[in-house]
């Protein structure tokens, strides 16, 4: 059943969507909309769903029910590549880098950048290419990488993230999804991913949405505006941060309230 | 924004004690700290083996010589090209000894009853073939790159037997590949040596200036980032071993040509010979390193010191014992090695 596009529709809904494994319901019937601009937590316990859910929508997990919109379109992705043709950027928890390429690499990585003419027909890799604009992206990032050439295996695991997120974000997507961003980070280096993030919410040009998952809700606290919490793979509460206290959210991911 | 490096004092150089000795033995080489690359160390242990049997012996710095050190490597070389774009995507296929030994027997067999065009033909047949069972137990069954092929080496030296009815079987006018030689610069070039320099010119194209190379290091490095980033991956390691399976056909037409017939024996240890020149020329099984330069150059020292041996009456069950130290030596040093850089940044 796919619907029409309609201007007014919401970036992203999703409808009753549920994947299972044999019996165990890692996400069960979770609906929800997200409107353009909105920086997204996605807060729940160990195995609570997160993981699953963003997954889902990346393309990297097929789920067993449910609906995918943008922009009023229905989408089905059985593949990451697929979900990214359609601007959803993903940055892992696991790091998604090769440690053995630099910077520019790896922001081309599986959509490298071939010569033009005869040699392109053969596959020939255009690195100045790739280099220069992947030189010319990172300058507008907050971030300051004095070596553009260094290998990803050379850098903390704070320099690394920010390269990730730094990746999804020059590819521009529509929506960007970070799976534990802060996750296995020292207290500085958490610092210094956030404001990443914050300062790409602020950008004004970004016209992205963005869901953010974790379980440090000091983190989600300091840059989402709205709080979707998963308990047992379902939504049990959408929030926006304003109306809401930490009381109320640690309640709902803790079950409190059932 | 600037923050410090990983918040962990660890040394980035590691090693221990073996990174102590190494660090001294390095700081000894000079009175300031003297830097060397893998590849510059693999080029100088190539001169110094090269000046020394220079030196001991009138008939090593030879033109006849050194074109034979040459032949002797040609097809260990050929298909460690090969294997060295396996090992860096991670894979490795160890049935490339009786691959050539069964694309050799089909060979000999074929162009004896039907002519050397079938004969070729059924070469390249069975070496394809056998690229395939590999190709499709590990990629699409999943098994084990080293149990896959393991099962394919044994199984192949029984089949090339069975081929040739367990005798050996003469090939009668195919000098071409063997035996003819070109004159280049008034020095006799045999044509295995030129198809040799062919196939390391390809392979270094291949693996360091296109897409489908970047993707090998990348699926050798971090398969799950490779995948995540919709790299094909069972698509681009499936090619490898096609072109495995080619360079098994040039191989095996190689050697049926220099020997003149293919005996059950044809090939044998050959894949353990590929498989330490690429490992001494630097490619890890753990993937994402290696480079054909590397193994050619690994392959050349290979060559000298079996040849050097010869030419100085040295007992032959020394090359053996020479090729294991070269090969533990490699493996010791890179380890050591791989934590040299440390470049820091900020975030």
């Amino acid at each position: 059943m796919t619907r029409p596009v309609r201007a007014g529709a919401p970036l992203l809904e999703i409808r009753g969507l549920s994947k299972h494994y044999g019996t165990i319901r890692a996400l069960d019937d979770v609906s929800f909309h997200l409107g353009r601009d909105e920086v997204v937590g996605l807060l729940g316990d160990n195995g609570a769903g997160k993981s699953t859910l963003v997954k889902c929508l990346a393309g990297a997990v097929i789920p067993t029910a449910g609906e995918v919109y943008l922009h009023g379109e229905q989408k089905v992705f059985s593949t990451p590549a697929e979900a990214r043709r359609e601007g959803i950027e993903t940055v892992y928890q696991q790091l998604a880098l090769v440690d053995i390429f630099d910077i520019a690499a790896n922001f081309y990585l599986g959509r490298e950048m071939t010569r033009t003419g005869w040699r392109g027909r053969f596959g020939m890799l255009d690195r100045r290419s790739m280099k220069k604009r992947a030189r010319a992206a990172v300058e507008l990032l907050p971030a300051r990488f004095p070596n553009l050439d260094a290998l990803i295996e050379t850098m903390s695991g704070g320099q690394r993230q920010v390269v990730a997120i730094s990746r999804a974000g020059f590819w521009g997507g529509r929506l960007l999804l970070l799976d534990e961003p802060t996750a296995a980070l020292g207290v500085k280096e958490a610092a210094a991913v956030l404001e990443m993030i914050g300062a790409m919410v602020s950008a004004a040009e970004t016209d992205m949405a963005m869901i953010v998952i974790s379980h440090n809700m000091d983190h989600v606290w300091s840059i989402c505006t709205r709080l979707l919490i998963l308990r047992q793979g379902r939504l049990v509460a959408d929030l926006l941060k304003s109306e809401t206290s930490r009381q109320e959210v640690v309640a709902h991911i803790t079950g409190a309230f059932d | 924004m600037s923050t410090e490096d990983g918040g962990s004092g660890r040394d980035v150089r590691g090693g221990g004690r073996l990174g102590a000795l190494y660090e001294a033995v390095i700081s000894k080489l000079g009175s300031r700290r003297v830097r060397f690359t893998a590849m510059q160390a693999r080029v100088g242990v190539l001169v110094l083996l090269a000046a020394f049997f220079t030196f001991r012996s009138e008939y090593f710095f030879t033109s006849t010589n050194l074109v034979n050190v040459l032949v002797n490597g040609a097809v260990i070389g050929i298909i460690g090209s090969a294997m060295t774009l396996l090992l860096v995507a991670r894979q490795v296929d160890v049935s490339v000894g009786s691959a050539i030994g069964f694309a050799g027997a089909v060979f000999a067999v074929v162009a004896r009853d039907y002519g050397l065009f079938w004969g070729v033909v059924g070469a390249v047949a069975a070496a394809m073939a056998i690229a395939a069972i590999n190709a499709v137990a590990i990629l699409r069954f999943r098994v084990n790159s080293i149990l896959t092929t393991l099962a394919t080496l044994v199984a192949f030296r029984g089949a090339s037997k069975l081929v040739m009815d367990g005798r050996a079987v003469r090939v009668e006018g195919f000098r071409f590949l063997g035996r003819t030689r070109f004159e280049v610069l008034g020095v006799e070039i045999p044509v295995a040596v030129l198809v040799l320099l062919l196939v390391v010119a390809f392979f270094y194209i291949l693996m360091r200036l296109t897409k489908y190379g970047q993707h090998m290091y990348a699926i050798g490095a971090n398969p799950q980032a490779a995948r995540l980033a919709g790299i094909p991956l069972e698509r681009q390691v499936g090619i490898a071993f096609v072109l495995t399976g080619i360079t098994v056909a040039v191989a095996a037409l190689i050697v049926v040509s220099q020997v003149g017939a293919v005996s059950p024996t044809t090939g044998e240890r050959m894949e353990f010979l590929a498989l330490t020149g690429v490992i001494v020329g630097g490619a890890s099984l753990y993937g994402g390193r290696g480079s054909v330069i590397g193994t050619l150059v690994a392959i050349l020292i290979l060559a000298v010191l079996d040849n050097g041996l010869v030419l100085l009456q040295v007992q032959s069950f020394w090359q053996e014992v020479m090729r294991g130290v070269l090969l533990l030596g490699a493996v010791v040093f890179d380890q050591l090695g791989r934590r040299e850089s440390e470049v820091r940044m900020e975030v």
